[in-house]
């Protein structure tokens, strides 16, 4: 079995790329798998029959997932259904389409993998591979009834039966969820018998119950079927009458043992049953369009099988696979004649169409075969099917039980509509109608009539071989157990109320054609104005709607909206667990020193002016406040590194923003409602506050000692240097470093990305650099008349209007530029034990470049910094994740750094950690950060500025803004 | 063998300044990146293997001793999610390549884009293998600050916007993570997270659950768990397709790994399960709804992103071994699956010039391929059988029904449901951009599009129906790994149940991190 799945799914890619080639001549390539299937299947016959045939292979064993198939007799009917159907269905496709269909290939693969589903779903011993089977089908019946996409219903249909059957079939796949975890197992032949009881059990029944309904096209999720019929017909014959819709009456087969005494199981199906044979029998009898007539003749006759074999007797689950397999016959025959008829005379309306009978005979004596056997005719299959459904439900009422009346009632009237469609299909197809102009000449194809020629002929030898067919179905209809006397399958039964049964049937079937105009007239005037169709309308854009009303209400755009959610968020969740703790607010020391309270207030109070300053400058300045404030704490708990790192890094970003400021306008976004404003004031200090408490929380609940206690003795001992905070950046946590040195370098990245756009513009200091040096050596390009040697050193008289310069400043800049590179080199190199290290040093070259550019403008940044920022980002990069690397290859682990101890003769000696390697790495970065800002925020917005270039980050910021507040103002309007 | 475990940091930092400083030469650059991370993809399958075979793999780097130093540890999860995140990167790069090159540089600027990329990549590898909670802070703040970047390149107006709600959002959710971490120090005296593991059980208990709430709401934040979500769905569909593929699959779920790991070691105890279990419901239901209103097929892909997020949690949330490796396995599918359709969402752009349904059409009868690569990664996201969205949903059902307390049924009921209400919005893009014909397009009325939202801050581009061949290329790597992970689901979801039990109880991890080792 598992072969013959391997050959549908490779039969199915290989049939989408043959098609080019092939043309329609593939279907005959797709029918091979289908073709095997069916020979598997009837070579295994005797093993199966005799103790049931199974292969296994895991596939997730964790889950319970397992290729786990198996051939017993109800699964062998319908492997051979399905296989043999499918075989004949596209051998007709050969003869329906033309070469030049479109997206016939994948049309062609899709129904190649659609009966490949279908042989795996009902082979399938596992139920989670069934489902997967289950929702396969459900898939490729998606892709084939909307094959002619241009076409909107085709559409709009194949969507509906995806969500509708899907809908099912996830319900379906929560109840054996449910299932397999109560029995331990998910083996379908052992769920099946054996199916857990109490509320699992019948919850678990329940869900099966809905996929059944929507598979089968069971009332109320039936109405995906006739919607479907904008399928091609071989997919109608194949799909929607022979094999998928069947998936649901398998199943109702499948779980009769272990679910027909549950409650709910047999009532739902019965009663749901019959009202779908109701409802689509006399629909059946208003459609003109012979497709839509069959497609609610298989609705109703759906329902008949569903309300048979759900039904829960041995006798009445005989007659139900009688019935199925003489359904699956005689419907796709009739589907494949419909086929036939528009393909040869253009259209499938019965009013159109007159005459065909004598114009195509062999046709019409084909139509007539499969017509009788729908209507229950002897001695066709339906017949047989039907009398022993009947039989068994009298055998039931007459035994006591009530539902057997109920279902031979409407049974007998559906039956009676039954008859009455039958009769109006081959009338409506092939009869001569007054006032109709007769049909053309017809070639018949003896290759496009073999199929449904076939199949007519099937429905009629298991009528006549009423007794075979019984050997075949007994074995599985033996599942349930027999009461009394067991019925067989045959013609004749003797004269009983069956056969009186089968006769009024056929009587009033006849009697309501006949009648057809006046039941037209009272059905137009019963018509419904509302239809479950439109229901799965409603649903759907009750869905959109609640869809687009929710995201609406969530989804607003507002950033200050989004914060203020996460606030809440926060402040709710930390507030309850806090009140849940109910702490005793630890007794806790205000200060140690007298600098904390001042630090402390300095910078609460410069945090507080800075959220309702009026002016960028204004805000951005008390926000430096804040962070001097901080580096006056670092100072006074001792760690004078921290404090300078935090000094110089404050004013870095103050130049950074200054440089942005200078475009943008001076004032901040307009100003809000108070209520708005005491809202927000109100959850800031919420935060704040929660925040102060449960630090004093946390920290009063602390017992173990902090790990921080052993740094200093660790510093020395195996980091070699006695400024902790240094060696713990540079080696004790160097890898932290290390990952904040690629942050400095994406940020600077990112800052040129904003600035330079398209490019990281390496051409802009090639440029500087090479006009920089040349008005640095008096060698410029252009003729050097009003040149002068002294000018030179001073850049900015040639680049930078006089108004804007400061002699003064540019001279001392000058001055002092090479004693602060000395100054940051040294602060580099002492940092290991001394006050320092890279970042401080590397912050302090920055400032010098900072002065260079302040003082005289781009092109002096140019000669002061003759490299690119971004070979400067790299390499210290590179010296950085080197001094990681290099100990790997040394074996020992990343960033290990090594003391030497180096006697340089005169000079005294030196000792040397290779973790200063790693420092150097962080000197270089800081350097390239501060150029980049400068080279992008500063010279390169001074170009756009002073070219009227493309608009600016600043005034792209500048718009943004704006966009802003205006859209806050109008959501809050 | 523990010497792969910093290189995996290491090589794409390397790999960053060497394209830093080959900026000026394109195709080494290009070069430098495929090679970094295809060695950082190889570096990640072996860990697997030998992680699997033989136990946690542990750093001390610099050879401080934990807890003092910081320590990388890799285990079947953190090994795991190297090698998928690892794989999608690299499939990512090479259709970035693909697009920079069929534009010309215009719209994915290559010198910055591979610098920056290489240190998201860093980023996201450094917090996996994080042993320390404020090394996993770095590693986070690493990938942020990249990802900051990536998400501006080009700096159009619509980029900058999405670009200022998701860098203040992302301060706000780092802020509040800095804050768990000095209160977490605070409270124990470590950063070490096997160390926190042991002293937290000291705490009062009621401390224990704020602590947790706080990591979780910095996490939450990060993961886009409802209703801490609201900033994805306006900044990721902005960015350039193949930013948002790589922002989607990788970014939340570094989210959900640190989720994961929160309530495996950091806090281990059940009394915050039922919370999470109900933020996976509404995360579940309020996305996908998001899905649903959106006709924007970029913007409705990050509305999924979040609802499926809420599967991840739903998995965490259950708290038994079943249920998070259920979640394991699901990280790994939603990674390549969502990747994978940012990508062809990518494609679909190149051919239609828009991503919005309300005015693609016909794009079947364009290019079947670019069909075939969008139906099968959106079956896959829909749960549809056999892919791996199935097998991971499967795995969630089975555990929520294991739990079997009313909640967990309800979530049962619920992640059924969504997987419907996620196939809906898939099939519709599917019927009405690749079925509909194009001269259908103008004047469509229907009830399936009336409600739809298009997306307010969209780009508009150029059709240019050209594809390159490495885009497609690497949307079918992308593809054949999302059928590769159901071909061999039974060995990878078997991988991830071990990695569910060995996060089961503490003390392996504690052992392998602070215990004797060789």
């Amino acid at each position: 079995m598992l072969v013959v799945l391997g050959a549908f799914g490779i039969a199915s890619v290989l049939v989408p790329a043959l098609t080019p080639r092939l043309g329609t001549r593939v279907f005959l390539l797709a029918a091979v798998p289908a073709v095997a299937a069916v020979v598997h299947a009837a070579l295994a016959a005797p093993a199966v029959f005799a103790r049931g045939v199974s292969e296994r292979v895991p596939w997730v064993p964790a889950l319970g997932l397992t290729l786990d198939t198996r051939l017993d007799p109800l699964s062998w009917v319908l492997a051979l259904l399905v296989g043999g159907v499918g075989a004949l269905v596209l051998v007709y496709c050969r003869s329906y389409f033309r070469n030049d269909e479109p997206h016939l290939g994948a049309f062609a693969g899709s129904l190649t993998a659609f009966a490949g589903s279908m042989y795996g779903l009902v082979v399938a011993d596992d139920v989670y591979l069934l489902f997967v089977f289950w929702e396969l089908t459900t898939v490729f019946s998606y892709l084939l009834i909307g094959h002619y996409s241009s076409r909107r219903a085709s559409r709009g249909s194949a969507l509906q039966a995806l969500l509708v059957t899907t809908f099912g079939g996830l319900t379906m796949l929560a109840g054996f969820v449910l299932l397999t975890t109560a029995a331990g197992t998910s083996r379908l032949s052992e769920l099946a018998t054996r199916a857990p009881e109490g509320a699992v059990g019948t919850v678990g029944a329940v869900l099966i119950v809905v996929g059944i309904l929507s598979k089968s096209a069971v009332v109320p999720l039936h109405f995906w079927l006739p919607g479907a019929m904008a399928a091609p017909t071989p997919v109608s014959a194949y799909l929607h009458a022979a094999a998928m819709v069947k998936a649901g009456i398998y199943l109702a087969a499948r779980f009769s043992p272990a679910f027909a005494e549950t409650p709910g199981w047999r009532e739902s199906l019965v009663l749901l049953g019959l009202v779908t044979m109701l409802v689509g029998g006399w629909r059946a009898l208003r459609e003109t369009d012979l497709k839509l007539v069959l497609a609610y003749g298989t609705v109703a006759q759906l329902g008949f099988l569903t309300a048979a074999i759900g039904f829960g007797t041995r006798d009445a689950l005989l007659g139900g696979l009688a019935l199925l397999v003489a359904h699956a016959l005689f419907k796709s025959t009739l589907f494949l004649v419909v086929g036939i008829v528009d393909h040869d005379t253009g259209t499938r309306d019965l009013r159109k169409l007159s005459g065909l009978g004598r114009a195509a005979p062999a046709l019409a004596v084909v139509a007539a075969l499969a017509a009788a056997s729908m209507a229950g005719l002897p001695p066709f299959a339906g017949f047989v099917g039907k009398e022993t459904v009947l039989a068994a439900m009298v055998h039931a009422g007459e035994s006591g039980d009530v539902l057997g009346w109920i279902a031979l009632a409407g049974s007998t009237a559906g039956s009676a509509l039954t008859a009455a469609y039958a009769a109006r299909v081959y009338w409506g197809a092939f009869a001569r109608k007054p006032g109709v102009p007769d049909v053309g000449v017809i070639r018949e194809s003896p290759a496009f009539l073999l199929a449904p020629a076939v199949l007519a002929v099937l429905g009629l030898a298991g009528g006549i071989a009423a007794p075979g067919l019984d050997a075949v179905l007994a074995p599985v209809a033996d599942v349930l157990p027999a009461e009394g006397e067991v019925e067989h399958l045959a013609l004749w039964h003797g004269i009983g109320i069956p056969l009186l049964l089968s006769a009024v049937t056929i009587g009033l079937g006849l009697g309501a054609f006949l009648l057809r105009e006046p039941i037209a007239r009272v059905q137009a005037r019963l018509a419904l104005r509302r239809s479950a169709s439109d229901a799965y309308r409603g649903t759907l854009s009750g869905i959109d709607r609640v869809a687009a009303r929710t995201t609406k209400v969530v989804q607003r755009g507002s950033l200050p909206y989004y914060l203020a959610v996460i606030l809440v968020v926060f402040v709710v969740a930390v507030v309850s667990a806090l009140v849940r703790l109910a702490p005793p607010l630890p007794e806790a020391r205000l200060w140690d020193q007298p600098m904390q309270p001042v630090a402390a207030v300095v910078m609460s109070v410069a945090a507080i002016a800075a959220t309702v300053a009026a002016k960028r400058f204004q805000a951005v300045v008390l926000v430096g406040v804040t962070g001097f404030g901080m580096a006056l704490l670092f100072a006074d708990f001792g760690a004078p590194d921290l404090a300078l790192t935090q000094a110089l890094v404050e004013l870095v970003t103050l130049v950074a923003f200054v440089l942005v400021l200078r475009r943008l306008p001076a004032r901040l976004g307009t100003k809000h409602g108070s209520s708005f404003r005491l809202g927000r004031a109100a959850l800031g200090i919420a935060v704040g506050a929660i925040m102060s408490v449960v630090a004093l929380v946390a920290l009063a609940a602390r017992t173990a000692t902090p790990i921080a206690v052993e740094f200093p003795r660790l510093a020395v001992d195996g980091g070699h240097g006695v400024n902790v905070v240094n060696v713990t950046l540079v080696d004790i946590r160097g890898w932290d470093t290390m990952g904040e040195l690629s942050v400095i370098i994406a940020a600077a990245t990112g800052v040129a990305s904003l600035v330079f756009l398209s490019s990281r513009s390496d051409r802009m200091p090639e440029f500087a650099r090479r006009s920089g040096l040349s008005l640095l050596r008096g060698r410029s390009g252009r003729p050097s008349a009003d040149h002068d040697d002294r000018g030179s050193w001073l850049l900015a008289g040639r680049t930078l209007a006089p108004r804007n310069r400061s002699i003064l400043l540019e001279v001392v800049v000058r001055l002092v530029f090479p004693a602060l590179i000395v100054l940051s080199l040294y602060l580099l190199l002492a940092g290991h034990n001394a006050p320092g290290g890279g970042f401080a040093g590397g912050l302090v070259a920055g400032l010098a470049l900072v002065a260079r550019y302040l003082a005289a403008g781009r092109i002096e940044l140019a000669a002061a910094a003759p490299v690119s920022a971004g070979a400067l980002l790299g390499s210290g990069l590179l010296f950085a994740t080197g001094a990681a690397v290099v100990p790997l290859f040394l074996g020992v682990d990343a960033l290990t750094s090594t003391y030497l101890d180096l006697d340089l003769g005169w000079f005294g000696s030196v000792s040397l950690v290779t973790s200063t390697i790693f420092d150097v790495g962080v000197y270089l970065v800081v350097i390239g950060l501060v150029l980049d800002v400068l080279r992008s925020l500063g010279a390169e917005v001074d170009r756009q500025e002073e070219e009227g270039d493309e608009p600016s980050l600043a005034g792209r910021l500048e718009a943004e803004e704006q966009r802003r507040w205006t859209a806050g103002a109008g959501a809050r309007r | 063998m523990n010497l792969l475990v910093p290189l995996v940091v290491l090589l794409p930092l390397i790999g960053a300044a060497a394209a830093l400083l080959t900026g000026r030469r394109p195709r080494l650059q290009r070069a430098v990146t495929v090679a970094t991370l295809s060695a950082v993809l190889a570096i990640g399958v072996v860990l697997v293997v030998v992680v699997d075979a033989s136990g946690p793999l542990v750093m001390d780097v610099g050879g401080w001793p934990a807890p003092f130093g910081i320590v990388l540890v890799v285990d079947r999860l953190a090994a795991l999610m190297v090698s998928v995140s690892a794989a999608v990167l690299l499939a990512v790069l090479v259709f970035a390549i693909g697009q920079g090159l069929a534009d010309n540089d215009a719209e994915t600027p290559v010198s910055i884009y591979h610098p920056s990329y290489l240190v998201l990549a860093a980023g996201v590898m450094n917090a996996f293998v994080a042993g320390d909670l404020f090394n996993l802070y770095v590693g986070f703040e690493i990938l942020l600050v990249a990802s900051y970047v990536l998400l501006t390149l080009g700096g159009t107006e619509a980029r900058i916007r999405a670009g200022t709600t998701y860098v203040v959002v992302s301060l706000l959710s780092s802020l509040l993570f800095l804050a768990a971490i000095a209160l977490i120090y605070g409270a124990t005296g470590t950063v070490n997270i096997a160390q926190i593991s042991e002293r937290v059980a000291d705490l009062p208990p009621e401390l224990q659950t704020l602590l947790h709430a706080f990591l979780l709401i910095a996490f939450g934040i990060k993961a886009a768990v409802f209703p801490l979500s609201f900033w994805l769905p306006d900044s990721y569909p902005t960015a350039p397709a193949p930013v948002t593929a790589v922002f989607a699959g990788l970014l939340t779920k570094v989210g959900i790994y640190a989720i994961i790991r929160t309530e495996t070691i950091l806090f281990p105890t059940p009394e915050l399960n039922e919370t999470l279990l109900v933020i996976a419901l509404l995360t579940l239901v309020v996305g996908i709804l998001g899905a649903i209103a959106q006709a924007d097929i970029k913007r409705m892909l990050s509305f999924t992103l979040v609802s499926h997020i809420g599967y991840m949690v739903l998995g965490v949330g259950l708290g038994t071994a079943a249920g998070v490796a259920a979640a394991v396995f699901y990280t790994m599918h939603h990674i390549v699956v969502q990747t994978t359709l940012f990508l062809a969402a990518g494609l679909v752009e190149r051919v239609g010039g828009t991503t919005s349904v309300s005015r693609l059409g016909g794009l079947l009868s364009a290019s079947p391929l670019v069909g075939a690569l969008f139906l099968i990664p959106a079956l896959n996201l829909g749960g549809i059988p056999p892919f791996s969205g199935f097998i991971g949903k499967l795995g969630l059902l089975e555990a929520a029904a294991e739990v079997g307390t009313p909640l967990a049924l309800v979530l049962l009921a619920a992640a059924v449901a969504v997987s419907l209400l996620t196939l809906y919005p898939l099939a519709r893009t599917w019927n009405l951009a690749f079925w509909r014909p194009q001269q259908e397009v103008q004047e469509y009325t229907s009830a399936l599009t009336a409600e739809l939202q298009d997306n307010p801050y969209g780009d508009t581009t150029v059709a240019t129906r050209s594809l390159s061949r490495l885009m497609v290329g690497a949307t079918i790597g992308m593809v054949t790994l999302s059928v590769a992970l159901t071909v061999l689901a039974g060995p990878l979801y078997a991988l991830a149940e071990r990695a569910g039990s060995d996060l089961q109880g503490t003390s392996r991890y504690i052992s392998s991190v602070l215990g004797d080792r060789p």
